[in-house]
């Protein structure tokens, strides 16, 4: 067990690598998918198997999700088939695949070694201990999370505002006396303002 | 139900800020929402006093509501209260949403709560992280000026980095010490003796909070993000992030005395390192939310003398100095966003704003004279009597580099006091006039502002009733 999890930390560390001096973001999410997996690894090697699930199930899954938005709005253009051609050079996949190949290695032998219970030390953490920790001592660091994600999605929602939408609903109270600063907005902003004012004095 | 009254102020925000969205879902009203956070605050406010009658109690191996935590919680609320009456004078004249700034302001509250009662480095990490969170959102807030938005991100990229940096300390600490609850850590700390991996962590900690305090080669964010962030958001970061922040440091350092010599001179030559560099660095500056960005750096200079010191009087001198700090930015910073609401675009906040404000609006510049003179601690301010206890605990210790340094930082920084002081009276330009509205006292706001300045001259010619508070709860 010794090794499966050196080795997968080493993939850890050489995926995450990947991740921050990659420029492409689809190719950077490519190694973050394989580090998220070699740290689920690594919570099984140390007798976490509640943890190493949970970090396929929700950062993998979440990447994932995450990896389709990108493609997604990288991909309007019509160069959208010379693109994909682009992204599946060996280049690209050739790392993440090596990685991943290890990982798999490892999975493999330590199933096949029946080393299937095996941990480096330590008792096993079951998912009824971690549901007893969360909610018994660490309860209000439950809550302290749950208030935490309030106030992201708070933020998020209002930072990511659509501008027309926001304009039309909004009341203006003074007209205003724009400063320098005010003149140095993006073009495109001032076209959605214009927009959004026509809408309003449509009203 | 001990601990339920004892966490109740921490209960009755979140509870506010969940019935603040959901008011907001049901209707938008900007005079609705604010009052709703004014009045949960309010009732936050009283429930301190439940929560003094309980102390000290723990609640969970996570929390302890003792007379530092209440202290803090007083504190930050006041702050709090003063930043959602200021937001609501800044916002009236804001084009686009409102209301969502009172559930950030809730939240961030929250945040601050939990953290002055943290007795656990998972509850110190979940604090920090529902005080920060919020900030974000509540620095880039007006994301039309591209200043706030460059605020909100320089302070969301850098503090995620902070955090980083706390998590990994905390991990190291972990990993030798087997420990995550202050009172252990600070046990398994005094045995262990000179480790350079529990070197690591605890330095990797300081970095991370020392970035929230703006400690001085973590400091490169301060003065961006206050300028170009809204002012009553500039104002919360200034005030109550910061009050909750020094005091979970303080906690953390009375549980766990600093043993090693090395790390406690690192301490020491940081905080000499701050007042004079921050004090510096504000001299050339034009820009009044720069300045108090800098002086609010230097401030937290003095501040870790204190935490240098740790023994004694140590622990009151934090705090007094905090209550002193924390009114006199509260008010600054009143007066800039009084003076930037009335208007679209950004904030009123360049010195020449200011010229000939003495000619229009009085009573205003009297307060931000006030102000300025408490920050620079003169004589029958209350900024006076925090300094006074910052050089008594650095003389006591005979710690003569560290009181000089606070000398020679308050000799500095009586220059650009003054000189802001001085832009107030000068004769008015043919400029462009950046001015409150006329009937400022009236409102809550400008009401607010006054207070502050009545206060800050009050408990700097009669501080015995704070002082007499602050040691009661602090010792007591």
């Amino acid at each position: 067990m010794e090794i499966a999890f050196y080795l997968s930390a080493v993939v850890a560390v050489l995926a995450t690598l990947g991740v921050i001096t990659g420029t492409h973001p689809v190719h950077a999410l490519l190694y973050l998918i394989v580090s998220l997996i070699a740290v689920a690894l690594v919570f099984f090697a140390l007798g976490a198997p509640f943890a190493g699930a949970l970090e396929v199930i929700v950062y993998a899954g979440a990447i994932m999700v995450l990896f389709v938005f990108v493609v997604m709005m990288l991909n309007l253009g019509e160069s959208t088939a010379q693109q994909e051609r682009a992204w599946l050079r060996p280049r690209t996949w050739l790392g993440p695949a090596v990685l991943s190949s290890v990982l798999l290695l490892v999975l493999l032998t330590s199933l096949i070694g029946a080393d299937v219970g095996g941990r480096i030390h330590g008792d096993t953490l079951t998912a009824k201990a971690v549901g007893t920790l969360l909610f018994g001592p660490y309860l209000v660091v439950v809550e302290l999370a749950a208030m935490l994600l309030l106030a992201a999605l708070v933020a998020a929602s209002h930072l990511g505002r659509s501008e027309a939408h926001d304009e039309a609903g909004a009341v203006r109270h003074v007209p205003g006396t724009r400063t320098a600063d005010g003149r140095g907005r993006a073009a495109s902003e001032r076209a959605t303002g214009d927009a959004a004012s026509s809408k309003e004095s449509e009203r | 139900m001990t601990s339920l009254l004892a966490l109740s102020p921490l209960i009755l925000v979140c509870a506010t800020a969940i019935v603040v969205m959901l008011t907001i879902a049901w209707r938008r009203h900007h005079e609705l929402t604010a009052t709703l956070t004014v009045v949960g605050l309010n009732l936050a406010l009283v429930a301190q006093v439940v929560a003094w009658w309980q102390a000290p109690v723990s609640v969970t191996p996570l929390m302890t509501v003792d007379g530092l935590a209440v202290f803090g919680g007083v504190l930050i609320l006041i702050a709090t209260l003063a930043c959602a009456t200021l937001g609501h004078a800044y916002l009236e004249g804001a084009q686009g949403p409102r209301e969502e700034y009172y559930l950030l302001l809730l939240c961030a509250a929250a945040g601050g709560l939990a953290l002055v009662s943290s007795r656990h480095l998972a509850a110190l990490f979940f604090g920090l992280e529902l005080l920060s969170m919020p900030l974000y959102g509540m620095l880039a807030y007006t994301y039309r000026e591209r200043g706030a938005l460059e605020a909100g991100i320089k302070y969301m990229v850098l503090s995620a980095a902070a955090s980083a940096f706390l998590l990994f300390g905390m991990a190291l600490l972990y990993s030798r010490t087997g420990h995550l609850d202050f009172a252990g850590l600070g046990e398994a700390l005094a045995t262990a003796g000179g480790d350079g991996w529990l070197m690591a962590g605890m330095g990797m900690m300081l970095i991370g909070l020392g970035f929230k305090l703006s400690i001085v080669p973590f400091h490169l964010w301060t003065p961006d993000v206050y300028e170009g962030s809204p002012a009553p958001a500039a104002t919360f970061l200034a005030s109550a992030s910061k009050v909750a922040v020094l005091l979970v440091l303080l906690r953390l350092l009375q549980s766990s005395p600093v043993q090693d010599a090395w790390l406690h001179s690192l301490l020491a030559v940081l905080a000499f390192v701050t007042m004079l560099v921050g004090n510096l660095l504000a001299l050339t500056q034009n820009d009044l939310k720069r300045l108090l960005g800098y002086s609010s750096i230097a401030h937290f200079g003095y501040l870790l003398v204190a935490l240098v010191v740790n023994d004694g009087l140590a622990a009151e001198t934090a705090a007094l100095y905090l209550v002193t700090y924390v009114l006199t930015t509260l008010g600054a910073f009143g007066v800039v966003t009084l003076l930037s609401s009335p208007y679209s675009g950004a904030d009123a906040s360049q010195l020449h704003h200011y010229r000939g404000l003495f000619w229009r609006r009085p009573y205003l510049t009297a307060v931000l004279t006030v102000m300025m003179l408490s920050l620079a601690g003169i004589p029958f301010t209350a900024g006076f009597i925090g300094k006074f206890y910052i050089v008594a605990v650095g003389v006591e210790a005979s710690r003569w580099w560290l009181v000089g340094g606070v000398v020679a930082g308050s000799a500095i920084g009586l220059y650009y006091y003054l000189r802001v002081m001085v832009t107030l009276f000068l004769p008015e330009p043919g400029m462009q006039r950046r001015d409150a509205t006329t009937d400022w006292a009236q409102r809550a706001g400008g009401v607010v502002v006054l207070g502050l300045a009545a206060l800050v001259v009050v408990l700097g010619v009669y501080p015995a009733p704070m002082i007499d508070w602050v040691r009661f709860m602090v010792a007591g």
